[in-house]
């Protein structure tokens, strides 16, 4: 009785077994099906289908999980060999850890990468390159900076709510913080100046010359004055009240847009996304675009790598490739407003003129390509990111209350060079 | 089963005795009624909030006075869902590793429980504070050879993976141990061996029927551990290949933070163990009063 | 004679060797997929080892631990975790207890009752993590509101150590009250009524007879659940990670005010990758739900029948 007992079992586990076998690699009908990783909105959908109309033989499917659980899971999976994608997106803030360990990708050089070169610019390319040469990511986008601000808060609050006059109040990021104060004397209950400190700093960080690593991926954090400075310009305005302390990507951020509890928030080209979607249809006019603060600067802009472990590297290259090229960017800016990071657009026309209606017609072609063109390249350590989260909670500390400036200042320094 | 389990009706006798006897077992009074409906409504209410929301549109989440009537968007949330993501494979991958998982643990819990409690072997304490003792450890402590493992045999991704590591549980064996120690005495054991049974019928034809109701509870409880498992399915799934949870966390962590489609999924995530527990719920509750009553 | 003799035989193979194969599949099954890397977590804590870079792993003897007990964090994740621990585990016991000692009366629908002290327990920690996050909301939380109308201001729950100990606290208890509830009751359903009628013969009040007689019998199951409860208490992961989304989720908070731990070892082994580190982290962390465990059962093995 016993052995038919357990046959039973047995039955049941072959069954769950044989059930969920479902081997990956080809989709039914003899197609080749790709899997992509994402984080965030690529703007990527449309140009799926019209990659699939004109391959047939492909099959995408895309996955898209958060910022931090991406760049994790592809760190895991790629340690095991095991589970990633065909192509994973990488974040500037990450392509140094992954690079460091150029092995477990396929060397873009290889596969007729070198001849693709010119199509970015000179220090994307170089970012996704390892130390030996070899070519890891094809880049996406580059996170030129500007400022997102929302018309009608402004006006009601005595300023200025024409793009050219908002970039004129704040030349510097001390003439931001001054107009936030001016902002806060009249702003209703429960609305504030900006988002966050974390995402003003970030957006200081980015134009710093130097960031948080010097060139020989030390971390020189706790002597760069560029970005104490920015530290200490950021607290100033938390302690003056003009943050409504939502901390960026997070579910109260979310909510923050749609409820208008902030006037301004720090716009990478990416951002623009965000916002759309989270704000929603209602809000459509109501947000603007104008230039950053202190001149260029860059936040965030992704690669897109190829793992060795995939089972169809060739296709996947390929896939790549194309995603990348000039005319798929130009497409992506139009529809999410990502910023290519391929020079030979921002000449083009078609990009340079492009509005955009959400934004009240923002010209958001103008704006970020003089971006790019300002943007000074930032040298970016190994842990980048890891190093961008830490000072978003060191400013969350300050914003809740639980330290000063400088004791969150020294504790995020402390922490990070351990 | 649960006929025996019914209580003799009430009967009023007077005296000393019958007032004693209807101290100790008292009647619920209004005040406990009240204490009853609010825990009630207390466990209730999380769940209802989260029904509440997934039958609203996107504003209700966030809207003061909260919102605490259902709407008319249930079903255009649901749509929603299953527009955002593969949720038919998360609650079909979720359907297989709870149902494999259960059938396994009770069967193996059943039968390794039976021994520890009613054979004599050598070694029999030694292996059952083994037992117990690995249920103070935490499972996340393995997690990491666990998951160079599952990479090794190439089951990374697949729920084979979730599967597997689950197929027994220390408490499981625990919990039939603890249940057959008190339910079945010794007595009736050792009559059996008297007239020549072999070990196995005695657990056939004595232990098994006897267990059916702690079996059931077991069973019930391995299914809802093993549908709302979480940190494992996490590590080793990868967003495509999801259980439930993975889904709900993917949707949750996804870029737009959409919290009316988070609940939606985890509103129509709920309602198998729900569906399960509304079918069995009676019998296991009545499962385990009568194994205590039999103690 | 023969026959007699066989059978003998086969009985003595049977007591013998039978046990072993019931619990066979049971070891053999924890054995490969439980106790071997349990085993390897502590040769793997043993190294300096990032998953990242396997192979540049080394054995550096207990380097890692030296680190560990070094490390401010960690102290401070254990804090959190054993203020946790007891934020859960005491409040989950005594309301179980009051929750069964309601249900121990004689109530109409009783099953309707019963049914619903266990429905929180079926409900994914998950879901259940996200739905209390939002009603612990700063600006639109129902519990924010809920206290406003009493007047009292707008908590930040998840900014302070109190209040996000608190907030964890609330979704553990609610979770897992109900579910130890029905254990109880089980067992308070069996002790005979003899012994509150001699009780209120010798006129014991209801609360004297509850303390006297119901919880000193209820002792098994007591320390059956202390121990539950703090296997799971210790190692609270699901709902610190998901109470605070967002980049930095793993450090519990922006001054990992309410970083457990288990979310400590989650932080290093899966944010940092430092699976040497992170595994010392988990051994550690075993031995001491092992010794607060020990604690618990010792304390709880004092009820007495007075």
């Amino acid at each position: 009785m016993r052995p038919k007992a357990l046959a039973l079992g047995c039955a049941a586990l072959a069954a769950a077994v044989v059930l969920s076998g479902c081997g990956s690699g080809t989709a039914s009908g003899g197609k080749t099906k790709l899997t992509i990783g994402l984080f965030g909105n690529f703007g990527y959908a449309e140009l799926f289908k019209e990659y699939m109309a004109a391959h047939p033989d492909v099959e995408i499917s895309d996955r898209t999980a958060s910022y931090s659980d991406h760049h994790k899971n592809l760190a895991a999976h790629l340690a095991t060999s095991s589970g990633n994608a065909d192509i994973e997106a990488v974040d500037t803030g990450y392509i140094n850890q992954f690079k460091a360990t150029p092995d477990k990708f396929v060397d873009f050089n290889t596969k007729g990468g070198e001849q693709l070169k010119d199509r970015w610019l000179p220090w994307k390319w170089e970012g996704s390159l390892s130390k030996d040469g070899k070519q890891i990511g094809y880049g996406t986008d580059v996170g030129g900076l500007a400022i997102c601000y929302r018309r009608d808060l402004l006006q009601n609050a005595g300023l200025p709510a024409d793009r050219d006059q908002v970039a004129a109040l704040w030349p510097t990021w001390k003439d931001f913080m001054a107009a936030g104060k001016k902002f806060q004397e009249k702003a209703p209950e429960g609305v504030k100046w900006f988002d966050g400190g974390p995402s003003v700093l970030n957006a200081i960080v980015g134009q710093t010359p130097v960031g948080y690593y010097d060139k020989s991926d030390k971390i020189i954090v706790g002597e760069n004055k560029d970005i104490k400075d920015g530290w200490d310009l950021v607290v100033d305005g938390v302690n003056s009240g003009l943050s409504s302390k939502l901390l960026y990507s997070t579910p109260v951020w979310n909510t923050g847009f749609k409820q208008g509890q902030f006037a301004t928030v720090t716009c990478p080209a990416w951002q623009m996304a965000k916002i759309k979607d989270q704000a929603g249809p209602e809000a459509a006019g109501k947000w603007d675009v104008t230039s950053v603060p202190g001149g260029g600067g860059n936040w965030g802009g992704s690669y897109l790598t190829v793992p060795k472990s995939g089972k169809n590297i060739d296709k996947a290259v390929e896939l790549a490739a194309w995603l990348t090229a000039p005319e798929q960017q130009a497409k992506v800016f139009k529809s999410a407003g990502l910023l290519p990071s391929t020079p030979k657009l921002y000449e083009d026309p078609a990009i340079v003129d492009y509005k955009n209606p959400y934004f009240n017609d923002a010209p958001i072609g103008k704006l970020f390509t003089d971006a790019a063109k300002k943007l000074n390249p930032q040298y970016q350590g190994p842990k980048a990111g890891d190093i961008q989260t830490a000072i978003g909670s060191a400013m969350q500390r300050v914003e809740q209350g639980k330290q000063n400036g400088e004791e969150s200042w020294n504790q995020f320094v402390a922490d990070v060079q351990k | 089963m649960t006929a025996v389990l019914e209580r003799p009706a009430p009967v009023r006798p007077t005296g000393p005795t019958a007032r004693a006897r209807r101290l100790a077992r008292r009647v619920a009074g209004p005040w406990t009624y009240a204490a009853l409906v609010a825990v009630l409504a207390g466990s209730a209410f999380p769940v209802y909030w989260s029904f509440v929301v997934s039958s609203q549109t996107p504003d209700a989440i966030d809207t003061v006075p909260p919102v605490l009537v259902p709407g008319g968007n249930l079903f255009a949330n649901i749509a929603r869902v299953f527009d955002t993501t593969d949720f038919w494979l998360a609650l079909m991958n979720s359907m297989v590793v709870s149902g494999t998982v259960t059938l396994s643990v009770v069967l193996f819990s059943t039968l390794a429980g039976f021994a520890f409690a009613k054979l004599k072997f050598r070694g029999r304490n030694l292996l059952l504070l083994l037992i117990i003792g690995t249920q103070a450890i935490p499972t996340e402590l393995g997690i990491i050879p666990l998951y160079m493992m599952m990479a090794e045999f190439g089951w990374a991704g697949e729920i084979h993976a979730v599967i597997v590591p689950g197929l027994v549980t220390a408490f499981g064996v625990f919990f039939m141990r603890q249940y057959f120690e008190r339910a079945i005495p010794d007595e009736l054991l050792e009559a059996g061996r008297m007239d020549g049974c072999h070990s196995l019928r005695l657990f056939w034809h004595i232990a098994l029927p006897a267990a059916r109701p702690a079996a059931a509870v077991l069973g019930l409880f391995t299914f809802m551990q093993a549908w709302n498992d979480f940190f494992w399915p996490l590590v080793v799934l990868t967003p495509e290949n999801p259980t439930v949870q993975t889904a709900l966390s993917t949707l949750a962590s996804g870029y737009t933070t959409d919290y009316t489609l988070v609940l939606t999924a985890a509103t129509i995530g709920t309602v198998p163990v729900l569906a399960v527990f509304l079918l069995f719920g009676r019998q296991i509750v009545g499962g385990i009063m009568s194994g205590a009553v039999k103690g | 004679m023969a026959v007699i003799d066989k059978t003998t035989r086969r009985h003595r193979w049977d007591t013998r060797f039978a046990p072993y194969g019931y619990v066979a599949p049971y070891f053999l099954i924890f054995g490969v997929f439980g106790l071997f890397p349990l085993l390897y977590t502590v040769w793997v804590s043993l190294q300096q080892r990032n998953l990242i870079d396997a192979d540049a792993a080394r054995f550096v003897w207990f380097a890692n631990y030296a680190q560990l007990l070094a490390d401010p964090y960690f102290w401070n994740a254990m804090g959190n975790t054993l203020s946790l621990w007891l934020l859960t585990t005491v409040p989950q016991i005594l309301l179980a207890l009051w929750i069964a000692q309601l249900l121990n009366r004689k109530v109409r629908t009783r099953t309707l009752f019963r049914m619903g002290v266990i429905l929180p327990n079926i409900t994914s920690v998950a879901a259940v993590t996200i739905i209390f996050a939002q009603l612990f909301g700063r600006d639109f939380g129902l519990i924010n509101w809920s206290l406003g109308l009493f007047g009292a201001g707008q908590i930040d729950w998840q900014a302070g150590t109190a209040s996000s100990h608190i907030a964890i606290a609330v979704m553990v208890v609610w979770r897992w009250s109900g579910y130890h509830a029905l254990i109880f009751l089980a067992s308070m359903q069996a002790i005979p009524s003899s012994l509150y009628e001699a009780a209120t013969l010798d006129g014991a009040n209801g609360r004297q007879q509850f303390w006297r007689i119901t919880v000193p019998l209820l002792r098994p199951q007591i320390i059956f659940s202390t121990i539950i409860a703090t296997t799971g208490n210790m190692r609270l992961l699901a709902e610190p990670l998901l109470f605070n989304p967002g980049a930095a989720a793993a450090t519990g908070g922006s001054d990992r005010q309410f970083q457990t731990a288990a979310l400590y070892l989650y932080e290093q082994g899966f944010t940092k990758y430092e699976f040497g580190y992170s595994s010392a982290i988990a051994v550690v962390l075993a031995i001491a739900t092992v010794i607060v465990a020990g604690l618990g059962y010792f304390v709880t093995k004092r009820i007495r029948t007075e």
